[in-house]
């Protein structure tokens, strides 16, 4: 009984930190896709301009 | 004015990862284990048939025992009842008046198949099962009707083996720990807790966008409500890992709490789903702020359901603001910093996500400029 509890506990634990890390590391790759793409897209930009 | 914030985004991460830290190293090694992990007997009735259960609580009837007999294993038929009438019912029985009182536990039977010599109990268990025996017996919860009680409650627990009992001294039961496992709590409830706020901010950002045509409240309430449906998968994760310990069963779709949470995450899912299936920015937003601001009332359901629990069937427990919530100073000092990590941590993920949506925006201006001039 004792052991399954352990288990669980670091189960539970498991599933904290992979949530908030895994949420943290999307939020960072969307903010490098986005900057990456909005860079493109002004440097474009200002190709039509000229 | 965007370097400052960067700054603020960075302070606030380093605050919430040392807290983040810090509650685990304090719900790990100082924290004490929550004091539930023994139900008792009368508490066993709101449990789901066919969940393995530990109960403690003292003899108070015994209705039938039988050792060695030519077939079938050694039996015993016997009720439990609480230990929160245990001191009244030692009066009661003393003076011979236990029949002249208002009993408001409801014993559990217990039918225990010892299956041979037990070493725990001795050779002699008809000499220990005696009524005022206290005991904590690991058990199946069976609906079957064993004995007179089981007619009132529809309910007993079945033991296949004689070793899932143990014997104690008066009351020592009633202090036993929980397993390890309770100490999910201190993750559990700051992510509920984290969630709620969440939803709030969704709330009050939907409103506002919906008075002042602000699209930077629109980008506060949906950044706010993708990271409350991460806290309350968190949330409603970590809750079955622990109701496998606690209760035996993993979910219960008779709990109103467990219930009502389910129908607040499956509703921030539509939230989320409604804002993907509309193209055009303001009727997303203002279709978003009315779904917004009506989807709050999951939150005070799923709040409020395990408070309400006898209107409303829920075993799940309640700590805070009850008058039986008993959480010791060292306990509530842990929780009390996993709530502010959790709310310093839902504050710079909201930031930082404003920042992407703001970002976003910015691209989708971009690729119309782009558009038009072609």
């Amino acid at each position: 009984m004792m052991s399954d509890s352990w288990t669980a506990l670091y189960v539970a634990y498991s599933i904290v930190w992979l949530g908030l890390f895994s949420f943290l590391g999307y939020m960072y790759l969307r903010q490098r896709r986005i900057d990456k793409d909005i860079k493109m897209l002004k440097e474009e930009v200002s190709k039509h301009g000229k | 004015m965007r370097m400052d914030r960067k700054k603020l985004g960075t302070i606030l991460v380093v605050v919430s990862v040392v807290l983040i830290l810090m509650t685990v190293y304090l719900a790990v090694f100082f924290a004490p284990l929550p004091q539930t992990g023994v139900k008792s007997a009368g508490e066993i009735l709101s449990s789901v048939e066919g969940s393995k259960l530990k109960v403690a609580g003292f003899v108070s009837a015994v209705y039938s025992i039988h050792f060695g007999m030519l077939d079938g294993p050694d039996e015993v038929i016997f009720s439990l009842a609480d230990f929160r009438d245990y001191g009244r019912y030692l009066q009661a029985n003393a003076t011979h008046s236990l029949n002249q009182q208002w009993w408001t536990v409801r014993p559990i039977d217990i039918k225990s198949i010892s299956g041979g010599l037990n070493p725990r109990m001795g050779p002699n268990l008809g000499g220990v099962i005696v009524v005022g025996a206290n005991l904590s017996m690991d058990g199946i919860v069976t609906s079957n009707t064993i004995a007179p009680n089981s007619n009132v409650t529809g309910f007993s627990l079945s033991s296949g083996s004689g070793n899932d009992i143990t014997f104690g001294s008066v009351g020592s039961f009633g202090l036993m720990t929980a397993p390890v496992a309770q100490k999910i709590f201190y993750f559990h409830m700051p992510s509920a807790w984290a969630c709620y706020l969440s939803f709030g901010v969704t709330l009050v950002g939907s409103a506002l966008f919906l008075r002042t045509r602000d699209h930077k409240y629109d980008r506060v309430a949906y950044s706010s409500a993708e990271i409350g449906i991460v806290f309350a998968t968190i949330a409603i994760t970590t809750g079955p890992v622990w109701a496998r310990q606690e209760w035996g069963v993993y979910w219960r779709w008779d709990d109103m709490k467990l219930v009502t949470t389910f129908v607040l995450w499956l509703v921030y899912i539509g939230y989320l789903s409604l804002r993907a299936a509309i193209s055009e920015p303001s009727a997303k937003a203002r279709v978003s702020a009315v779904y917004g601001i009506l989807s709050f009332i999951t939150v005070p359901m799923s709040f409020l359901s395990s408070r309400v629990a006898p209107l409303l069937q829920s075993s799940h427990p309640q700590v805070i603001a009850t008058s039986s919530g008993s959480l010791s100073p060292q306990a509530g000092m842990t929780i009390g910093i996993a709530v502010v990590a959790f709310t310093v941590l839902f504050i710079t993920m909201l930031i930082k996500r404003v920042e992407i949506a703001e970002a976003e925006e910015e691209l989708e201006e971009l690729k119309r400029k782009i558009g038009d001039e072609e």
